[in-house]
């Protein structure tokens, strides 16, 4: 039985090269995607508003409340997750189970606090989608970066519970430092949107 | 007797390796498989249906501006909506997607990769491509489109192409990390096979601009269901889609096309590409020139339509250095045909006529930026679109030839591949002739007015003109179809591990690839290994008389 087994495993492919960060690769290239499709109507948005302030007119329709708050809060609330987000990575890389469930949930909480506070926001705006072309670009361009948002915290969530589920862990962790990859733009392209809406107004 | 008592042939059982699960076979092999081969030559077939489309709409303008004082095939607003059927058609279903699908059969191959790097992202890419074009045209059917009147059925149309887009990111992506992180040992990127190079400096750059049309879509989409106040409408939509047809954005779609013939040269020259380094260089710079994300038209909240870029340095800039990567390229293919032995295959047939159009595309770029000459929102820029275009179309073709006992097993015919070829070349050329010179006379693009831009007394001239853009077009249809038919033909012969005597390393493996691709990868020391093992010997000896 012994000699069977030697024989089986002497006769099989060898193991396939691991394959070097294909997935934090392929991250990033998505993420450039993502991340000129935000950057393209924030330009848009910053060329229209400059033609109109040069025209001798303000951007901004009168009745428009664009309160710096709500936008300031959302920065802060994401600025903050970029800690915990790598802090999942972090203890993933330890096998530090705990700390990564404990970092996660608040990546999560942090995550749906932006998501809130943007609703917030839109709320206090006071002017509907079709109200003006600027009502509609702020909305389109918020609204995207909040389903941007979604699709990072369903990234990280996958991959930290096949982190957890005992796959992609310790040195091996590139799923969640594709995730991590991601949601770092994601956070860089919202500070791109808060001061091209809500700074410059 | 307990089971740890059973007889020695119970033993013998559990030894033996289970056997694999049955291959799938007919539909359920093409639709659930996630093997680069097969989702590349699914994406080159459905692709060239897509073209035939293309064409065919294509030619139907043309036609119908013939007389130009009655439209006996379609009404004048039909025909502006059939025009953007055929742009749309001809690069978001048709080139880009025919190369994107060489590209996922060919560049694992020539890294040395097992498979592509995300098999399944791959094999959802094509699917998505596929019903989203499909919603793409089924909108043409119900009043959608650009300047369509069923605001549904033109927000089919926008959803569909946004969707398209997506489809052909996520494909790109694949491919171009197959190329960053899955090499073979010893290949580094200056190692890397010329067409692999393309597909990543040209991929990379699609993977920057596609995305801002699909923004622009997505705006488009937004505005149209919440008032469309200042994006035009159905009519607007184009106004914000045309910049993708236009230089210099045009001129990156073509990249992988140069990438193409840079490999097939070498090959049919058999001789080391020339300066191999200078040719990535300039693949590198062809790529990054064709960044034309800035190229558009822009909103203002006053419903005008600003044109910034419009004879700005930057574009006139752009416009003319968009030439010197594509005449450097042309000149080192030159030099290496004339420092080998060259012979006249088939895709190098192909690859010259690919190489001649995308060249006439890039000059008259030139042109175009010329002030003076009143060019823009001419036919003169829809001939340099369709010259770029149907160049990276026989480029793919060549590929598609070249590669043949790679992706089908077997070799394509060769008279009917070059027949088809002669035929699109001939057509290009028929229908940059006409709406080019036709551009010179004031028509103006058949989405802003076409012909009623004419002065009276060239009409007629235009009117003939028209007609040899719709017959080239005609042509190119025909030479498509039978590309297509060359394609589905039973080859005879078997084609070999390398009937070509290739270069790299595609050419190591048997034809079709096993599953896994290699049995194993030798390491690379070069960026022509198999021509080192054939020739370098030789070349050696020669350069040693040379010397003495």
């Amino acid at each position: 039985m012994a000699t069977t087994q030697i024989e089986i495993f002497s006769e099989a492919p060898a193991a396939p090269p691991a394959r070097p960060r294909v997935l934090l690769m392929g991250t990033a290239l998505a993420t450039a995607a993502a991340t000129m499709v935000i950057l393209a109507l924030v330009a848009l948005y910053s060329q229209m508003r400059a033609d109109v302030i040069a025209g001798g007119k303000t951007w901004l329709p009168e009745k428009a409340d664009l309160q710096l708050i709500p936008g300031n809060m959302g920065l802060a609330t994401l600025v903050m997750s970029l800690v915990t987000v790598a802090w999942i990575a972090y203890s993933l890389r330890n096998d530090d189970r705990v700390h990564s469930l404990l970092a996660f949930g608040l990546s999560l909480l942090l995550g749906a606090a932006y998501i809130n506070m943007v609703v917030f926001g839109w709320q206090q705006l006071g002017l509907g989608i079709n109200d003006s072309p600027q009502a509609l670009m702020i909305y389109t361009i918020t609204g995207l970066h909040v389903a941007m948002t979604g699709v990072g915290l369903a990234f990280l969530g996958v991959m930290a519970f096949r982190a957890l589920g005992g796959q992609l862990t310790g040195r091996a962790a590139e799923g969640m430092n594709a995730a991590v990859l991601y949601w770092y733009m994601t956070v860089g392209a919202y500070a791109v949107v808060w001061y091209a809406i809500t700074i410059t107004k | 007797m307990t089971v740890t008592e059973a007889p020695r042939a119970a033993d013998d059982e559990v030894v033996a390796a289970p056997s694999p699960p049955p291959a799938p076979t007919g539909l359920a092999a093409w639709v659930g498989s996630g093997d680069p081969r097969t989702i590349g030559r699914l994406f080159v077939g459905t692709s060239l249906v897509f073209l035939l489309v293309s064409g065919v709409a294509g030619a139907l303008v043309g036609f119908e501006q013939f007389p130009s004082d009655s439209k006996t095939i379609m009404g004048a607003d039909t025909v502006v909506r059939v025009t953007t059927l055929h742009a749309t058609a001809g690069l978001f279903l048709g080139v880009l997607p025919l190369l994107i699908g060489l590209a996922i059969a060919v560049v694992p191959l020539q890294v040395g990769a097992s498979t592509v790097a995300f098999p399944r992202a791959s094999a959802a890419a094509y699917w998505t491509w596929l019903v989203s074009g499909g919603i793409v045209l089924l909108s043409y059917a119900v009043d959608g489109g650009p300047y369509g009147s069923d605001r549904t059925a033109v927000g089919m149309y926008v959803l569909g192409l946004i969707a398209v887009l997506v489809a052909l990111v996520i494909a790109t992506v694949s491919v171009v990390t197959t190329v960053l992180a899955l090499r073979a040992p010893g290949m580094g990127l200056r190692r890397a096979p010329l067409f692999t190079w393309s597909m990543l400096v040209g991929g990379t750059v699609w993977i920057l601009t596609l995305p801002v049309l699909a923004a622009m879509l997505l705006l488009t989409y937004v505005d149209l269901n919440y008032g469309q106040q200042f994006l035009g409408g159905s009519g607007g939509i184009w106004n914000h889609v045309a910049w993708a047809f236009w230089q210099p954005t045009v001129y990156v779609f073509a990249v992988p096309a140069l990438g193409v013939i840079a490999d097939v040269v070498p090959v049919f020259a058999r001789r080391r590409h020339q300066r191999h380094s200078g040719a990535m260089v300039l693949l590198g710079l062809a790529a990054a020139l064709g960044f034309g994300a800035w190229v558009q038209l822009g909103a203002t909240v006053d419903g005008k339509t600003p044109a910034p870029w419009l004879h700005g340095g930057v574009w006139i800039t752009v416009g003319y250095i968009s030439v010197v990567p594509v005449l450097g390229l042309l000149g080192l293919w030159t030099a290496t045909l004339f420092k080998g032995r060259p012979r006249l295959g088939t895709p190098l047939v192909l690859s010259l006529f690919a190489g001649l159009l995308v060249l006439a595309g890039v000059a008259g770029g030139i042109a175009t930026v010329v002030g003076a000459l009143d060019l823009v929102n001419t036919t003169w820029m829809t001939a340099q679109a369709e010259v770029v275009l149907i160049g990276a179309l026989l480029a793919g073709l060549a590929g598609v030839t070249f590669w043949a006992p790679k992706l089908y097993g077997r070799l394509v015919p060769d008279w009917l591949m070059r027949l088809a070829g002669t035929l699109i070349f001939i057509g290009a050329a028929a229908t940059a002739v006409g709406f080019g010179v036709a551009g010179f006379l004031d028509q103006a693009r058949f989405t802003n007015g076409g012909i009623s831009a004419v002065a009276s007394g060239d009409v007629s001239a235009v009117e003939g003109l028209d007609l040899v853009a719709a017959l080239g077009l005609t042509v190119v249809v025909v030479g498509a179809l039978l590309a297509a038919v060359a394609l589905l033909a039973r080859g005879t012969r078997d084609p070999g591990d390398d009937p070509w005597d290739g270069h790299t390393l595609e050419w190591t493996t048997s034809s079709p690839p096993p599953i896994g691709n290699f049995a194993s990868v030798p390491a690379i020391t070069s960026e022509a290994p198999l021509y080192d093992s054939r020739y370098a010997p030789r070349d050696d000896a020669t350069d040693a008389e040379g010397s003495a």
